[in-house]
């Protein structure tokens, strides 16, 4: 294998592959990146047995062939490399070590053999569709923070992606912890019906999510019971989904709430924001006191203080007191994004749905606290 | 079968203790005298808690008109054939049990004799003895009590809730139907389905018993004990050190087929387990000692809980050279012998306070940060300038942290020792402390659960865990039945976050039995606390940044108690400069 290319290039590329490999591994090939350069192409891959992450890029191809290099090394070593700067890979006929030669710099890398890598792309993926990057951005946006983190309940630490028959077909993402839940959805785009329902997990979504930021205009979306994959621009990342049944959600989403509350959303962020600055600790509850045209907002904290604050609303219904988990309050509030936030209630011990006032594309719903 | 009134003598011997206390002892005294009556199938109802009904139908010997009538009379007995206290082979020998019953309830028996025409009944009503009446059965003895506490109002005041009489009642069967795996036991609770426990004989039939007492999840995989020394036979089916319970619940200890709940056989029992088992970790499992009648007194609690034997050393010696030996047959090792010269140097500091001035800043001031930043870079192993002098000893006595070993010991150096901490049990003392602190002061928030989790346990922890739900409720915890074996968390303290609540009602279900009814209210929910605590601590084996280990020191030296865990444990251990010196001779 030999083969010349543009240092930034392949900088960009190593940067998106080698994240996805972990520095500690027992078994040694996983701290390695795969190089194979042919046609004028160099594509490298990077893997942790759960999520495997391709690109291809540009490269001036002298001879084909394989690799595989520590991942972190090898990038490390690139980013060091000046701006502007030709690299060159040779794999000697030996192939014993790959030499990296940049203006006066000269490496001498270990490799693994190629064929000792992992692949996880192998396998049918009947469903595929394309989907606008910012539409995906915003699906996963406003759903990932309730991804729950506590292992034992391993089928909700992912997004549930799948398609429903809302206000027409569409393609939804929930996400919940047990105590809150976030839904979002748009229009399921073509190809995608009859798509199973997957839980894709949360270290999947999180580089989704930084895949986006330099995508291109649209995302290729595949599909099967037990791989997704994304594809865009030059990568490819194809990962497990979480082998698990999601609970019936749509359970838990109140129908019946008749109390309304409409609030500038600015203010009422900002005002969360600001009373919970004196809840240090996890758990603090916020009081939400609706009455008459008004919201008071109230956090006491016994070892530091109080704090409270009023926020003009649109409330009519009978007077009421409930209690929030401040930090998940906070959370959805900086989901919210339109000019108005939109709560729906029942009493102080029953679910809360929250939305943007006027776009029903998102939703949240929040348990009280009892205080 | 004759029942002969007791000699005078013997009648004072017997102590009578208080037999009757509780439904669940009266589900005691019936059964064991079926089994005494050679029943192989005993057939228990029970409703309202017992305190409406408690029926046993057996298929024993049954008693004549004559008995029938006798038996009901005090210190009325078939056993104890020789008048002999030291020579017990029954589980009654008294003859308390159906008087002391028929006092405070309404008593009806119907046994049918072999030597009988026909079957007869008799009653007792609040002390009154009717006469006996032909009837209709066609073998053994039916014992039914209505109404038990009926004549004495007091004591039917003081039941416990209706749940947690029903999860004793199940413990006291599970308790007789280990000791007899050749019985048939079935247990009828009312609302909840039947237990059946099948009669087996032969080989595997103790084991087999065991299983359906423990549950699916213990009652595998358990190692069987042979033992024999100077007569005394030992039979056991333990559990690996894996299997172990957070409580003596699972412990299981029969003497001549006599269920007990004896200290120094548990004792034994976890001697023999040593270091393989946490400090509060306990084995499981059934022990069944044989001895000879006199080896042993039976008589020493009303209950005939607990035993003394002649040779308790025997006894002790042979439990734990027995199971010992079994462990190291199945491949399990009691781990030890570190150096002891580093072990005695390293003092722990249990028990008293402190110490610390709960007024010490807690703010680092430059100089400290700058100690901790050079103490980092030392790492390396070539020669660097020596971290920057520790901060004074009066501010911060646990000192500056200088590493994190095993990702579960902080290193920290003070002007004059090492000190060693346990990060998770530190931790935990924290939150304790906090927990408590919060508690007292406005009660502790609770998180409604968007999906309650639903938490399987054994019927008989689900229920002792239902009967405290109102304890549970003050510590943020809400729970409900749902269904037999199986509860509904509804809400969890808010503090807790997004955690594992499965384990934590099963470590709650783990320790409910320990909170017998002597402690304190009080202590039961410390106890709580404490177990919530230990959930929401820094565990061991997670990895702490530099400032992260300086804030857990810096924290402990404001909290109360903070030199042992809440489980007693020490949190930290200090190795003085000299002592060090001394280890490597230089003193
Ligand atoms: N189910 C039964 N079948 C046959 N005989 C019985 C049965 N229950 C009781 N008896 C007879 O009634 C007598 C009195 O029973 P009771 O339980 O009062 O005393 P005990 O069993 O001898 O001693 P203890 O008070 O210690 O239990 C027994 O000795 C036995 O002869
Ligand atoms: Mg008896």
């Amino acid at each position: 294998m030999r083969l010349t290319l543009e240092r930034s290039a392949l900088l960009k590329s190593l940067s998106h592959v080698h994240r996805v490999v972990e520095r500690r591994n027992t078994i040694p090939i996983l701290s390695n990146v795969l190089l194979r350069a042919s046609n004028g192409r160099l594509e490298l891959k990077g893997t942790d047995l759960e999520i495997e992450m391709v690109e291809s890029i540009p490269a001036e191809v002298a001879t084909p062939g394989a690799t595989t290099v520590p991942a972190h090394l090898f990038y490390d070593i690139v980013r060091k490399l000046p701006d502007g700067a030709q690299i060159s890979l040779d794999l000697g006929p030996d192939q014993a070590a790959m030499r990296l030669t940049a203006g006066r710099s000269r490496f001498q890398l270990q490799v693994l053999p190629q064929e000792d890598y992992p692949d996880l792309s192998a396998g049918d993926f009947p469903t595929r569709f394309m989907i606008g990057t910012l539409e995906l951005k915003k699906l996963i946006d406003k759903t990932q923070f309730a991804i729950s983190t506590e292992e034992t309940r391993y089928y909700l630490n992912g997004i549930y992606l799948h398609a429903v028959d809302s206000t027409g077909p569409m393609l939804r993402a929930v996400a919940t912890d047990g105590h809150r839940l976030a839904q979002s959805q748009l229009k399921l785009p073509e190809g995608a019906a009859g798509m199973p329902g997957v839980i894709v997990p949360r270290k999947t979504v999180g580089e989704i999510l930084r895949l986006l930021d330099d995508a291109s205009e649209e995302v290729e979306v595949e599909l099967s019971n037990a791989k997704i994959r994304f594809r865009t621009g030059g990568v490819v990342l194809t990962s497990k989904l979480i082998d698990g049944t999601f609970p019936d959600y749509g359970r838990v989403i109140p129908t019946g709430n008749d109390k309304t509350l409409e609030i500038d959303r600015a203010s009422f962020a900002a005002a969360v924001d600001r009373v919970s600055t004196i809840s240090s600790e996890r758990g603090r509850a916020v009081k939400l006191s609706l009455s008459d045209g008004k919201l008071v907002l109230t956090v006491t904290n016994p070892d530091s203080g109080t704090a409270t604050e009023e926020v003009e609303a649109d409330y009519s219904a009978e007077p009421m007191d409930i209690g929030f988990n401040s930090r998940y309050l906070l959370e959805i509030a900086s989901q919210l994004s339109s000019g108005t936030a939109l709560f729906r209630l029942a009493d102080p011990g029953a679910p809360t749905l929250i939305l943007d006032k006027g776009d029903e594309a998102a939703l949240y719903v929040l348990m009280p606290m009892r205080v | 079968m004759v029942v002969r009134l007791l000699p005078e003598i013997l009648q004072n011997q017997i102590a009578a203790g208080e037999v009757v206390e509780r439904p669940a002892s009266v589900v005691k005294e019936l059964t064991e005298n079926a089994l005494d009556a050679g029943a192989s199938t005993v057939e228990i109802v029970i409703g309202g808690a017992g305190l409406d009904l408690i029926r046993i139908a057996d298929d024993g010997s049954g008693m004549t008109r004559e008995d029938l009538a006798l038996a009901v009379l005090r210190h009325a007995t078939s056993k104890l054939p020789g008048n002999d206290l030291m020579d017990v082979r029954t589980l009654g020998f008294r003859g308390e049990a159906l008087p002391s019953i028929g006092a405070v309830a309404r008593l009806t028996l119907t046994s049918r004799h072999a030597s009988e025409p026909h079957a007869w009944a008799i009653t007792v009503e609040g002390g009154r003895v009717g006469e006996p009446r032909p009837a209709a059965l066609t073998r053994g003895t039916r014992v039914e009590v209505r109404d038990l506490f009926y004549a004495t109002p007091a004591r039917l005041k003081f039941q416990k809730s209706a749940r947690s009489e029903v999860a004793a009642i199940g413990e006291i069967v599970e308790r007789l139907a280990l000791a007899r795996p050749d019985v048939r036991f079935t247990l009828q609770t009312g609302d909840k389905g039947e237990r059946v426990f099948a009669g087996r004989t032969g080989d595997g039939a103790g084991a087999a018993r065991l299983a359906e007492v423990l549950g699916a999840n213990a009652g595998t995989d358990l190692l069987p004990v042979n033992a024999e020394k100077d007569g005394v036979r030992l039979e056991a089916l333990i559990g690996r050190p894996q299997a172990s319970s957070g409580t003596v619940r699972d412990q299981h200890l029969l003497v001549n087929g006599r269920a007990v709940k004896d200290r120094q056989l548990m004792g034994a029992l976890r001697a023999a387990f040593g270091d393989t088992l946490a400090r509060d970790r306990h084995p499981v499992g059934l022990l069944s000692l044989t001895l000879p009648p006199q080896e042993l007194d039976v008589n020493v609690h009303p209950a005939k809980t607990e035993v003394r034997f002649r040779d308790p050393g025997l006894i002790r010696s042979l439990i734990v050279g027995g199971v010992r030996q079994a462990l190291a047959d199945a491949g399990v090792s009691a781990v030890s012998g570190s150096s002891a010269a580093v072990l005695d140097a390293l003092r722990p500091h249990t028990g008293g306070s402190t110490g610390f001035s709960t007024a010490t800043p807690v703010s680092f001031n430059s100089g400290f940060a700058e100690a901790r930043q050079a103490a980092f870079e030392a790492f390396a192993p070539a020669a660097r300038p020596a971290p920057a002098p520790v901060a004074d000893d009066d501010d911060h006595p646990l000192g500056a942290a200088r590493a994190q070993i095993h990702a579960t010991y902080i290193i920290a150096e003070t002007p004059d020792a090492l000190v060693v901490v346990d990060q998770h049990a530190a931790h935990e003392r924290i939150v304790y402390e906090r927990l408590k602190r919060g508690l007292e002061a406005r009660g502790i928030a609770r998180q409604i659960l968007l999906i309650p989790e639903v938490v399987h346990l054994k019927p008989s922890d689900a229920e002792a865990l239902c009967a405290r739900s109102a304890e549970l409720e003050s510590f943020g915890l809400v729970i409900e039945p749902f269904g037999p074996g199986a509860i509904v968390v509804r809400e969890s303290p808010a503090m807790l976050g997004d955690t594992d609540l499965k384990q934590l009602v099963q470590d709650l279900a783990d320790e409910v039995g320990d909170w017998d009814r002597t402690r304190g209210l009080e202590e039961r929910l410390w106890a709580v606390a404490s177990r919530m605590a230990c959930h929401g601590s820094v565990r061991a084996g997670r990895k702490l940044k530099p400032e992260e280990m300086n804030a857990l020191l810096r924290e402990m030296e404001t909290t109360p108690d903070a030199s042992t865990c809440n489980h007693g444990r020490p949190t930290y251990v200090v190795l003085g400069k000299g002592e060090i010196e001394k280890l490597f001779g230089r003193r």
